[in-house]
């Protein structure tokens, strides 16, 4: 009876484990597309992806834009994208938080300066893509206690959160020196933290969602399908 | 006592000796010295020679951060990193930079100014006392330009700002190395676009 009982709950565990794992790969992301001008890119042509960082509460981080640009780099029909910093050290001082162009008439401005028009030229860049966003964690409920004594120790209890990624990527035609379109990624998710005898978490790809989603639609943008 | 009794009293004796050390560690102040890469700039150069004399109190300085209970919390070193960003910004804005000891020395070499730069102010904000996911660093400088005979061709105020997310794994002193490198790169990049827009300095380039 007591096995008995004792396989009950191992296997009631187990379920609850499974039905969480699944909840918490339940990621949905939403990608929206806005074209203002044709697109196209040669083989012998390339890429950079930057941050914004001029607002006062958050930046979007650096490894968000190098995630989606190690998906842009690799794969079918993959494109060659310059990293972020390489550039922005190359291109110092033009492209720090407080310099850099916010619209396309100020890259204009900028490609007035020789120095930059070569650097730009040297790189081979067609595209500027500038990714604006956060990833915000919301609806935090739940607890668990651990304690720790002569016998041993554990962790009990049940943990909950809603992450929820938001970026922008907006496409700057370095030979036009005009915005090309507009991409919105939207991607939430819930993520489940367990804890019998130990914490188990079962956590919500939302950031790598909407980073290998965004990329896909960035790269089908740039070849202009 | 017995032998069982003594080891066990060693041991706890051990136990508490370990945990009061970790207790003062966690009581110490924290040094941070700021290191970073700092690129040089792509702009013209100024047809003009300058002698750049470092202070003492640039070459020196650190700022003391005190915890809300006014205990010494972080001890920032930033003036070697404030040099290290000089020498890259300097030879790549004017013709001839040449590095002098004393202002007076400026007048051996028969250059056209001496550059002092100088450190007003430093200001940290950790997340734990504004409640924001960042780290900030703002920095204030005095920055001079003299003849070589000491008289004021310009003297002027630059700020410059840097922040850094938060983020899981990292120590609040990479944090703050990081917010402080982004606020060296800010005053480079302000001082260096900026520097022929200074009315003063205008002025005394379109006389040169």
């Amino acid at each position: 009876m007591k096995l008995f009982l004792i396989s009950i709950s191992l296997k009631t565990v187990a379920a609850l484990f499974v039905l969480l794992g699944m909840l918490a790969s339940c990621t949905s992301t939403t990608v929206d597309e806005f074209r203002q001008g044709e697109t196209g890119i040669e083989s012998n042509e390339s890429i950079v992806i930057l941050g914004r960082r001029q607002a006062s509460d958050y930046e979007t981080r650096s490894e968000f834009v190098s995630c989606v640009g190690k998906h842009i780099n690799r794969g079918e029909n993959a494109i060659h994208v310059i990293p972020e910093q390489e550039f922005i050290d190359a291109m110092f001082p033009w492209f720090e938080p407080r310099t850099a162009p916010l619209r396309t008439r100020d890259l204009e401005r900028l490609m007035a300066e020789d120095v930059i028009a070569n650097k730009m030229m040297e790189f081979g860049i067609r595209y500027i893509i500038w990714v604006d966003g956060f990833t915000e964690t919301t609806g935090r409920a739940g607890s668990i206690s651990c304690t720790i004594g002569p016998g041993g120790g554990g962790c009990f209890g049940f943990g909950t959160w809603e992450d929820d990624a938001n970026f922008d990527a907006r496409i700057w035609d370095v030979s036009t020196m005009s915005a090309v379109g507009i991409i919105s990624t939207d991607a939430t998710g819930q993520s489940y933290m367990p804890a019998i005898i130990i914490p188990i978490p079962l956590i919500a790809r939302v950031e790598a969602n909407a980073c290998s989603r965004l990329a896909a639609q960035l790269k089908s943008f740039v070849h202009g399908s | 006592m017995g032998t069982i009794g003594m080891k066990k009293f060693k041991v706890l004796g051990s136990a508490v000796a370990l945990l009061s050390l970790a207790a003062l560690t966690g009581c110490g102040v924290s040094n941070v010295v700021i290191e970073g890469n700092f690129p040089t700039p792509n702009i013209n150069k100024l047809p003009i020679s300058v002698a750049v004399y470092y202070d003492d109190a640039l070459r020196d300085f650190s700022y003391i951060e005190y915890s809300e209970t006014g205990r010494e919390e972080f001890n920032i070193e930033s003036g070697q990193s404030h040099i290290q960003l000089f020498n890259a910004v300097l030879p790549a804005m004017f013709d001839q930079v040449i590095y002098v000891d004393s202002i007076e020395e400026a007048q051996e070499y028969g250059v056209d100014a001496v550059f002092a730069p100088a450190i007003e102010e430093f200001q940290l904000a950790l997340p734990t006392k504004t409640k924001l996911d960042v780290y900030e660093v703002w920095i204030k400088y005095n920055m001079r330009l003299l003849t070589v005979e000491g008289d004021y061709i310009a003297d002027w105020v630059l700020t410059s700002y840097g922040k850094t997310p938060t983020e899981s794994f990292r120590s609040v002193e990479s944090a703050i190395n990081d917010a402080a490198v982004v606020a060296l790169r800010d005053l480079a990049s302000s001082f260096s676009l900026s520097f022929a827009q200074v009315p003063e300095v205008r002025d005394w380039l379109d006389n040169h």
